[in-house]
């Protein structure tokens, strides 16, 4: 009877504590990073994104947003030749982050300043529509380039790259969103 | 997506400078870009500069990101007012906007009776965040007035603009709206601040040159007049009033 019962609560609790967990939504903020000198672009890496960020953040919010974004806040990706930078911050606190940001002014890596600023593209619940609206605004700025070719060598290459501008499909979207506490 | 608008380029005699700072609008999303001309009276001597014909600054205007239309360039002039009556400008002046000077902490209140006339009368405030993004005390200042302003006018008639120099120092049409949440705006009228009431400000200042739009002014053709025609059909002047001290 004892062991009856006892397997008993131990399953209700089990249950108890399955409903209990809590998934941790996350916003990704798709942002490109604009400089007067595209060849200052190369410079920069995730550290010196992330180090400005959080300063712009504990100056515009002080002690606060200092705290805040000590709270799962990263740079997912950043590519250097693009421009294009994910940042992940948690959904509760997303905003006042995101409001900082255009205060940042310039980047400093290994000493050197660059001065710039971020433009955030788009706010995603995942890495995946992130990149969705990346393709979309790459295959844009394709169509932006186009008139603008010297040379019909130039012209034909653009078109054969928005032909071919697809999400592919990866097998490790291992990096995706979700997390469980 | 909405057609976000730029009302406030700082005009620079430094003519590629000027032309990088609208390439960087155009590829942030601004659909329309005014250039600020500043003539303040209480200088001595000063001349009224005279707006450059925007189709001297580019050939062929760069296109909108995400749009497939060139940006579209209007020519804007500031007065600065030599006696700051806050109630008189409110009421009577024959202005669109009204500029609140974000560089000081202004002594005054705005008062609601003056700010609820100017907005039936359809006059918009202007907030301007370059200073901000430049020096921290301005950033408190800005901070300050555009909370107080807000807190007289409800957030209804406020435009947000750049005040911008250099490419460098503009921002996102997004970015933007989501700085305002800062001075006290709801999303809604965020989003309004920089589209569709730059939009009537713009619509507000036709309606002054063409008396209510019933009046146009049409280009004439014929070569003989054609160049008096171009001095006045390219630009399309708005005054606004700034609140000096």
């Amino acid at each position: 009877m004892i062991h009856h019962g006892s397997r008993n609560i131990f399953s209700s609790r089990h249950r108890h504590v399955l409903s209990e967990m809590v998934r941790l939504k996350s916003r990704y903020l798709l942002c490109e990073v604009c400089v007067s000198d595209r060849s200052n672009l190369l410079l920069l890496d995730d550290r010196a994104i992330y180090t400005a960020a959080k300063a712009a953040v504990a100056r515009a919010h002080g002690d606060y947003g200092a705290a805040l974004s000590s709270l799962g806040f990263s740079v997912k990706y950043l590519n250097a030749h693009t421009g294009i930078v994910f940042l992940r911050c948690r959904k509760s606190h997303y905003r006042l982050i995101w409001s900082a940001l255009p205060f940042i002014t310039s980047l400093e890596n290994r000493g050197q300043r660059v001065p710039c600023f971020l433009n955030c593209l788009h706010v995603g619940g995942t890495i995946r529509t992130c990149q969705k609206f990346l393709v979309r605004y790459n295959t844009q700025q394709l169509h932006r380039m186009l008139p603008l070719c010297q040379s019909e060598a130039e012209r034909s290459e653009i078109r054969q790259s928005v032909l071919s501008c697809t999400l592919q499909k990866e097998a490790d979207d291992g990096d995706e969103e979700e997390e469980y506490e | 997506m909405a057609v976000f608008m730029d009302l406030n380029i700082t005009y620079t005699t430094d003519k590629k400078r000027l032309r990088s700072v609208i390439e960087t609008a155009a590829h942030l999303g601004y659909s329309t870009v005014a250039i600020n001309y500043v003539v303040d009276l209480q200088q001595k001597k000063q001349e009224i500069g005279k707006p450059k014909c925007v189709l001297e600054l580019f050939d062929t205007f760069p296109i909108v990101q995400g749009k497939s239309r060139p940006i579209k360039v209007l020519n804007r002039l500031t007065v600065v007012a030599s006696d700051p009556s806050h109630f008189a400008a409110c009421m009577t002046f024959d202005v669109d906007i009204i500029c609140v000077a974000v560089t000081e902490k202004q002594p005054f209140f705005f008062k609601r009776s003056p700010v609820n006339g100017a907005i039936e009368r359809g006059v918009f405030f202007e907030i301007s965040y370059t200073p901000a993004i430049r020096d921290s005390t301005m950033r408190r200042y800005t901070i300050a007035n555009a909370i107080s302003l807000m807190e007289t006018c409800k957030g209804k008639n406020v435009i947000v603009t750049s005040g911008a120099e250099k490419p460098l120092e503009l921002r996102g049409p997004y970015d933007i709206a989501n700085l305002v949440l800062l001075f006290g705006l709801s999303e809604g009228d965020g989003k309004a601040a920089i589209s569709t009431n730059c939009r009537a400000v713009h619509l507000h200042g036709e309606m002054r040159k063409t008396a209510l739009g019933i009046v146009h002014s049409m280009k004439n053709e014929q070569p003989l007049t054609e160049r008096q025609e171009e001095e006045d059909v390219p630009a399309s002047k708005r005054a606004k009033i700034e609140m000096a001290q």
